[in-house]
């Protein structure tokens, strides 16, 4: 199998492949081979040996990729087949940007509505979540386009706040 | 005095399970509350004996002072132990169970409403001879008030609430044009969190440590200080990791703070465990913050460079025993480091990040400690504080704690949910942090370092991690078709346990 993999905006292409032997297989970064012994370590958790290099390593599936963490250290590994080309491409910079609710909680406010201009870093709503206030913000300068939200409403992780043009 | 026989725990998470396990070696049955969410929380699990009291909402339930009496009368619980936040600083919850009969574990309702009220707590530290942050001694109603006041004490400034604590209701302010908002924003959370609204003005100070000292006094006019705690790294002006010694403290200081400490306590009336918060600036100069009248989260640092168990201290000092030491009698011995595990996303600007823990692998050996109040399996719900637990690590010098909390941080796993752990392991790295030179705008000035990209050898292995995992899956996924399209489907519906070895 042939990935596009993303680490922190950082893209290489990875060729995975099983070898002979059990847990046994070759990865190539960019056409540099590793080989790697694999083993199932419990749930969500591999022991990996590299080159002699003994690894811990956890990963859960999350949306695209894996969340993998090593030794207290955690990286997003973002995965798109090579050959079926780039599905999840970034969007064009300038399109509409979704400002989604980042996680449960309720509406204490909104500061914009449709048609008013914002800046970069500007606050768009205040959701209580977890006993605090936390105010969403602006991720770049553009028009509300629409703010299908009211004060007082409770949300969803992901549900659309404020949609920029 | 007469010893109890069960003590109903009046909170949830860590904290109640901490405190039932004090009651369990003490041979006291502990009674757990819980909320509907927290049927199958860890606090129920390890207590006694265990009585719902409402919907999710805390307001609902951890708050319900009528609920929880009627279940301290209904079990027979002699005492009420709060914990801290819900109802711990809440004067008429003390004063409902001194009239209900009930031992409150903790000082007199009305010491609670002295000091509880910030402003009623800065005047007697006056009257007391310590010193305070310059500010008002009255809370300000009116925004004309407000302004005058903050013009007289000069930006930056700190909006707080009066009856505030844990960091809510709390505003920094640089730029009085943004004073208002910040007053509505402090307010709003203020009413939200303590049903009190009111706020006060302090001098914000520049680059400030803040340390508090322990107290512990009896019910026969005995008190002591316990020493310090460096609770310096803070993010939203909440602590994330303690420490003591603290690096800043001299022995003269240590001495000096000790005695403003008990001074102060001694003049409020002062039973049980208090915490009292000083701001020390640059030039070594204590001003006393305010008083928790109640248990503190960090409590742990303190319990290991000393070996005393506070909370069983608090139960034995409720039951009206006299304090089992001196304050000559009491050393601190080597270093312990604390770092607060919560449920928030560093990266996302600390946003809460609640849902299941898939996974939990605690670290373990010497010199550590996990004061924990989940479980793998547990989801962790979004209606209460996002704390998941406190990890203590002792060493006999501040260097071996450190590099003892690096390992143990290296070994904590928590899958599922986004948790502070990584910002740790960066912090525990940083040059500053070991040096000691720390304060309490630290995260917020290192917070690019801190956040900084992984290394060429940590993106490597989890390419390999992650292409390995996804060839596993796909041949699963095939050997057992059908199932649905993608590589992470056949994961979530089957649980990785499910899936063979690649063939």
């Amino acid at each position: 199998m042939i990935y596009d993999a993303t680490v922190d905006g950082h893209t290489v292409r990875a060729e995975v492949r099983a070898g002979t032997g059990e847990g046994r297989y070759t990865v190539r970064i960019d056409g540099r081979p590793l080989e790697v012994d694999v083993r199932d370590a419990g749930p969500h958790t591999m022991s990996v040996i590299a080159c002699g290099h003994a690894h811990e390593v956890f990963l859960e599936p999350r949306e695209g990729g894996y969340r993998v963490l090593l030794r207290g250290r955690v990286l997003h590994v973002g995965l798109v087949e090579a050959a079926r080309g780039a599905g999840t491409a970034p969007r064009a910079a300038g399109g509409p940007a979704r400002v989604q609710a980042p996680m449960p909680g309720k509406l204490v406010r909104v500061l914009v509505r449709a048609g008013q201009d914002v800046g970069a870093g500007q606050g768009l709503v205040v959701m209580e979540a977890m006993k605090m206030e936390n105010e969403i913000r602006a991720p770049r300068a553009g028009r509300v386009k629409e703010a299908p939200v009211q004060e007082g409403q409770a949300v969803e992780t992901g549900a659309l706040l404020v949609l920029l043009e | 005095m007469s010893s109890f026989r069960r003590i109903l725990i009046a909170n949830r998470g860590e904290i109640a399970v901490r405190i039932a396990r004090a009651c369990r070696e003490l041979d006291i049955a502990s009674v757990a509350v819980y909320s509907e969410a927290d049927r199958a929380a860890l606090h129920v699990r390890m207590a006694d004996e265990a009585f719902a009291i409402g919907p999710a909402p805390s307001r609902e339930s951890y708050l319900r002072i009528d609920r929880i009496l009627e279940v301290a009368r209904r079990s027979g619980a002699d005492a009420v132990h709060p914990g801290y936040g819900f109802l711990a600083e809440n004067a008429a919850f003390a004063r409902a169970c001194e009239e209900a009969g009930i031992v409150f574990i903790g000082p007199r309702g009305e010491t609670i409403a002295l000091m509880g009220e910030k402003t009623s707590a800065r005047r007697l530290a006056v009257e007391a001879g310590v010193p305070v942050v310059p500010g008002t001694l009255a809370p300000l109603d009116d925004l004309d008030l407000l302004r005058g006041e903050a013009e007289r004490i000069g930006l930056p400034i700190m909006i707080k609430a009066a009856a505030g604590g844990g960091g809510k209701g709390l505003r920094l302010v640089r730029d009085a044009s943004l004073l208002a908002a910040a007053a509505e924003r402090a307010r709003s959370e203020a009413l939200s969190a303590f049903g009190d609204g009111r706020v006060y003005l302090e001098k914000a100070l520049e680059r400030p440590h803040h340390i508090e000292i322990q107290v512990l006094a009896d019910h026969h006019g005995h008190t002591v200080h316990v020493f310090e705690r460096e609770c310096s790294i803070q993010r939203r002006h909440q602590k994330v990791i303690e420490e003591s010694p603290s690096p800043l403290v001299t022995p003269e200081l240590r001495e000096r703070m000790g005695a403003l400490a008990v001074a102060l306590a001694e003049r409020a009336g002062y039973r049980n465990a208090g915490t009292l918060e000083f701001l020390v600036d640059a030039g070594g100069h204590p001003y006393f913050l305010e008083m928790n009248t109640r248990l503190q989260v960090e409590h742990p640092v303190t319990e290991m460079v000393t070996g005393l168990d506070l909370v069983k201290l608090q139960i034995r000092v409720a039951q009206g025993e006299p304090l089992p030491f001196a304050q000559a009698d009491l050393r601190q011995r080597g270093h312990a480091i604390e770092c607060r595990i919560y449920a928030e996303d560093p990266a996302q600007g600390f946003l809460p990040s609640p849902g299941r823990i898939v996974a939990l692998r605690p670290p373990s050996g010497p010199g550590l400690r996990d004061d924990s109040g989940v479980y793998e399996g547990w989801d962790v719900p979004i209606h209460y504080d996002p704390l998941i637990s406190k990890l203590v690590a002792w060493g006999t010098d501040r260097a071996e704690a450190i590099a003892r909390m690096r390992r143990a941080v290296s070994e904590y796993a928590v899958l599922g949910i986004t948790t502070t752990l990584p910002l740790f392991e960066r912090v525990l790295r940083h040059p500053a942090f070991v040096a000691g030179d720390i304060d309490t705008g630290f995260i917020e000035s290192h917070l690019g370092e801190l956040l900084r990209a992984p290394s060429d050898e940590d993106r490597d292995m989890a390419v390999v991690a992650a292409t390995v995992q996804a060839l596993r899956d796909r041949q699963s996924a095939r050997a057992q078709a059908p199932v649905p399209a993608g590589t992470t489907s056949a994961w979530r519906a089957r649980g990785w346990r499910d899936l063979g070895p690649a063939r």
